[in-house]
């Protein structure tokens, strides 16, 4: 069974698969997550921390997310189109979401370069 | 985990540990070979000048983040210097229509009779010689961030939208309007409103106002946990910074308001604020005696807005509700700009008690 992420806090517990969470953004000292259902849900937790949890518990497997600035973690496999000049990505499956989230030029550069360069090797 | 900021990514899953250490070793193995080939000059072998070129490529002493920085700083430069000779040359032209400045972009919604006739200044009136504002050539003051040149007939809010450092902001300058401050739901069809913001925060276990709040003259809250405040007393809004502060009393004597937030900017300088997270931000600032209210369009540290605001020339800033806090603008065309999300009014949420907001009124003739 492949591996799900939980998230748990004194009152309740998510637990989801990796391939169901299109993005998750932080807002204040809480985080939102994106799911591929088009739910989103407030974690009660600061991104960083969210951060941590899927690299404990998914290990290599969460080389699917990917860090984008201080406000954001994408999952990699919905990524669909990067502009950085007009500091826009979208995470789209193509059929059932698109979701438009913003990050800072130089990020979504090095995004954009990451990408290539995984295609190239 | 390493800290990480606004222009980095990072694969997640991957050990940063592991890595940092074998960037580590090969730093280390590249400063042994340099320190030996410094020490053994005569025995290096001549290099031909492409092997030259190549080394020199390789093992520039400026990284090419720092190369590529000072490129666009000299393109920034030259930028800078084309456009000021460019203003030179036409500050004897005649005024503009608002909309033609290239540096601003002003948001309204579908172009109405009202908004026409304002675009062409048909329903204008030239400023009053007594208001305090100095007008250069092109008739526009040139220390606000109004584009307004003319006062207009009725009040409504100016929205303007800038970056300052990397931070877009959207700017709301109120015009022939008043501070008040309101508690409880507002009336959304209320048409002498033009801007409405949440103001103090309030606390998650008793529901009180956070801070002192003096509302028309009574006092309805005490305490000093946010050193920023806003004063509104006789149609003059005071921003500052302080632990007490003598507009506290005069407001409560004077039928004035007051209440208290974060501070942002003091005396053009960033306040650092503990909240690390990011989040939509909005400030209520004072530039040069110019009240306005400023929003981020990204998601933000406070430090960041902060910074940003003081970029844009900010000289005293506080803090207002961020993130999904509900407010509105009305625009010179009379179109609802609404920010935030509406919770409380549509039903989706029972609206706090003591839920309150920046309301700034058209004034009375």
């Amino acid at each position: 069974m492949k591996n799900k992420l939980l998230l748990s806090t004194s009152i309740d517990l998510v637990c989801i698969a990796p391939e169901s969470i299109v993005y998750i953004a932080s807002d204040g000292n809480y985080s939102t997550l994106m799911q591929t259902d088009n739910v989103s849900r407030v974690l009660s937790y600061q991104l960083g921390q969210i951060e941590r949890m899927i690299s404990t518990q998914l290990g290599s497997e969460g080389s699917i997310f990917i860090r984008i600035g201080k406000s954001l973690i994408i999952n990699r496999s919905y990524i669909y189109y990067i502009h950085p000049a007009r500091q826009k990505l979208i995470l789209s499956d193509v059929a059932t979401f698109s979701h438009t989230v913003s990050a800072s030029k130089e990020a979504l550069k090095q995004l954009k370069e990451l990408l290539e360069k995984e295609i190239t090797l | 985990m390493k800290e990480i900021n606004d222009d980095q990514i990072r694969v997640l899953g991957e050990n940063p540990d592991e890595k940092e250490k074998a960037e580590n070793r090969e730093q280390r193995t590249d400063n042994r070979e340099a320190i030996s080939q410094s020490q053994q000059p005569s025995r290096a072998k001549p290099l031909k000048p492409s092997a030259i070129a190549n080394s020199h490529r390789e093992r520039s002493p400026l990284p090419s983040s720092f190369m590529r920085l000072l490129v666009q700083f000299l393109g920034w430069a030259v930028l800078v210097l084309l456009l000021s000779l460019l203003l030179f040359r036409t500050e004897d032209t005649p005024p503009q229509p608002l909309s033609s400045d290239p540096n601003v972009s002003h948001l309204q919604g579908e172009p109405s009779a009202n908004s026409q006739q304002l675009s062409q200044g048909a329903a204008l009136q030239p400023l009053n010689p007594s208001t305090p504002q100095l007008l250069n050539q092109t008739g526009r003051s040139p220390h606000t961030l109004s584009r307004l040149t003319h006062t207009p007939l009725d009040g409504f809010t100016e929205i303007l939208d800038q970056t300052a450092g990397e931070i877009p902001l959207r700017l709301y300058i109120p015009h022939l309007a008043e501070l008040t401050l309101h508690i409880g739901p507002l009336d959304r069809e209320d048409r002498t409103i033009i801007y409405a913001a949440c103001a103090a925060d309030i606390r998650a276990d008793n529901g009180g106002i956070v801070g002192a709040f003096v509302l028309r003259g009574e006092p309805r809250a005490w305490g000093l946990s946010k050193k920023g405040y806003c004063a509104s007393i006789g149609g003059k809004v005071s921003i500052g910074v302080a632990d007490n502060s003598p507009l506290f009393e005069q407001a409560t004597h004077e039928g004035g308001y007051f209440f208290r937030q974060y501070p942002l900017v003091a005396d053009r300088r960033v306040v650092d604020n503990r909240p690390p997270g990011t989040s939509i931000r909005r400030a209520l600032c004072d530039r040069g005696g110019e009240i306005f209210m400023a929003e981020s369009l990204t998601q933000t540290t406070l430090h960041d807005f902060a910074q940003a605001l003081v970029d844009l020339g900010v000289d005293q800033a506080i803090y207002l509700m961020g993130s999904t806090a509900y407010g509105w603008a009305i625009d010179a065309a009379g179109d609802l700009h609404e920010f935030g999300k509406d919770i409380y009014y549509c039903g989706e949420q029972p609206m706090p008690k003591n839920l309150n907001y920046i309301v700034w009124r058209k004034k009375r003739e």
